[in-house]
């Protein structure tokens, strides 16, 4: 059976009757297919207009779930943004931005997702609608592991908000792939930084992915930065044991040593260009 | 699946295709509308040569459905001439040697036409980047990088002439 929803409302209706499996940009879904034919049934989502765009709320800036990449990166943004619109930048290739979604990288949650470091920086919450209700909780909460999430079967992403307290911090994503284009990360590192009128650092969130399961927070080097002056050559701060408990794999793209050295590497350039655009 | 009726709007006509609603776009192109130039070279959505646009947009037709294309708008390469002969980009990959076999050309084009669209005189760095969601495994891509210039070249050429 094959469903296309024009309304939320629909689509978790649908969602809860048929237990089907849902279809947003399609850009995980189909590859994942390889070339086996679609079975069982499809809630086809991308049709939901509603859930698509960026609408500025006083407290938060609102995602819908299906909005592209190409539309996060071509949306006028404030600067806690950089990131976020640098990794959509790198995902895959302009026919993939034009058509993979946040939600679906987010559900999707592969601990390559380069979406992921970026919003973890932020802050961001997902929003779940099902037929029941709503209900909201912190990416952190709920990426749990490697393409694990806390969705129920029922459940659709909605939205992503993102905290407008550090809009105006400075923020950066970089990617270490094994070429520049349409490629799966070796390491990445997203960094957020901002700094008082003294040019003293009052907040920093400093993030890692593709090394661990789920994309982590370095939480004691944040601590370490604050109150760093936020100038050039601020990534010095940052030392391999700032990586703390990340668990890079051996795999065919590098191997565990590689992906350290290189997240540390990235780390420090992070911070390095946050210092220099805050 | 069971069939249904698909409305399905592709280089300007409208068509009502008795198709499962699993049909891949790129399938029912090819094979319920018999427009074969957009092509399959992959099984992952990492080659391009697939590329159409749907609403103007470059997107993979190998890797959505035909029935959520529902009420939008699909260019596939057979709809980029120009008034019956070949538009600019096409003939400048000809001239330029921008295909060898050609299995990628389709994807390549689409791709080229949307960059142009958007960008009429775009740098060679941001010509690469644009075209690096497609694959070409003989002609190299050198012969397009200048085939994109020399269009671009001739398009501002005939627009300085028409002035
Ligand atoms: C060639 C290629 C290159 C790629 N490169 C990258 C890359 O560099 N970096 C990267 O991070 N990703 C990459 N991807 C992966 C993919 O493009 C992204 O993860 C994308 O954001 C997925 O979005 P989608 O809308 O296409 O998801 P879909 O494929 O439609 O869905 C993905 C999964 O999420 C579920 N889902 C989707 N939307 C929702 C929703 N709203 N609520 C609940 N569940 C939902 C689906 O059921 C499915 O399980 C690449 C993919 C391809 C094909
Ligand atoms: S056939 Fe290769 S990307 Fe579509
Ligand atoms: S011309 Fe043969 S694959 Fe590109």
């Amino acid at each position: 059976m094959y469903f296309r929803p024009d309304t939320l409302d629909h689509a978790v209706q649908v969602l809860a009757s048929s237990g089907g499996q849902i279809l947003a940009g399609g850009t995980d879904f189909f590859p994942s297919l390889g070339d086996r034919p679609v079975t069982g049934t499809v809630v086809d989502i991308s049709g939901l207009g509603e859930i698509r765009g960026v609408i500025t709320e006083p407290k938060y800036i609102k995602i819908g779930g299906l909005t592209t990449w190409t539309e996060i990166i071509q949306t006028p943004l404030p600067p806690c943004f950089d990131g976020l619109k640098a990794a959509a930048r790198e995902i895959g290739s302009i026919q993939i931005q034009n058509r993979a979604t946040v939600a679906g990288n987010l559900c999707n949650a592969s601990p390559a997702a380069d979406s992921v470091p970026a919003l973890l920086t932020l802050d961001a919450e997902v929003e779940l609608a099902s037929q029941v209700g709503i209900r909201r909780l912190p990416i952190a909460d709920f990426i749990v592991g490697n393409r694990k999430t806390l969705r129920q079967p029922g459940e659709i992403l909605s939205h992503v908000f993102v905290p407008r307290a550090i809009e105006n911090a400075a923020s950066t994503f970089l990617k270490l792939g094994a070429r520049r284009y349409l490629v799966i990360s070796i390491a990445m590192a997203a960094a957020v930084i901002q700094r008082s009128s003294t040019g003293h650092i009052t907040d920093a969130r400093v993030c890692v992915g593709s090394c661990s399961a789920v994309a982590r927070r370095l939480r004691e080097l944040e601590l370490k930065l604050i109150g760093a002056p936020a100038r050039a050559e601020l990534g010095l701060l940052a030392t391999a044991h700032d990586l703390g408990d990340i668990s890079p794999i051996n795999d065919v793209r590098a191997t565990a040593a590689y992906r350290r050295d290189a997240a540390l590497t990235l780390v420090q350039r992070a911070l390095d260009a946050c210092a220099r655009g805050s | 699946m069971k069939k249904e009726l698909v409305g399905l709007r592709v280089n300007g006509r409208t068509h009502e295709l008795a198709i499962e609603p699993s049909k891949l776009l790129l399938d029912a192109l090819r094979q319920d509308l018999q427009l074969t130039g957009s092509k399959r070279g992959c099984d992952d959505s990492s080659c391009g040569a697939c590329t159409v646009h749907v609403d103007g947009i470059p997107m993979l037709s190998c890797t959505m459905l035909a029935a959520s294309c529902e009420g939008q708008e699909i260019t596939t390469i057979e709809g980029v001439s120009e008034h019956g002969s070949l538009a600019a980009i096409q003939k400048a990959y000809g001239d330029w040697g921008g295909a060898q076999c050609g299995y990628c050309t389709p994807g390549f084009i689409m791709t080229v036409k949307h960059l142009l669209a958007e960008n009429p005189k775009p740098t060679e760095e941001e010509i690469r980047g644009a075209l690096s969601g497609n694959l070409c495994r003989c002609t190299g891509y050198n012969q397009m990088y200048q085939a994109i210039k020399a269009a671009v070249e001739a398009e501002q050429k005939g627009m300085a002439a028409a002035r």
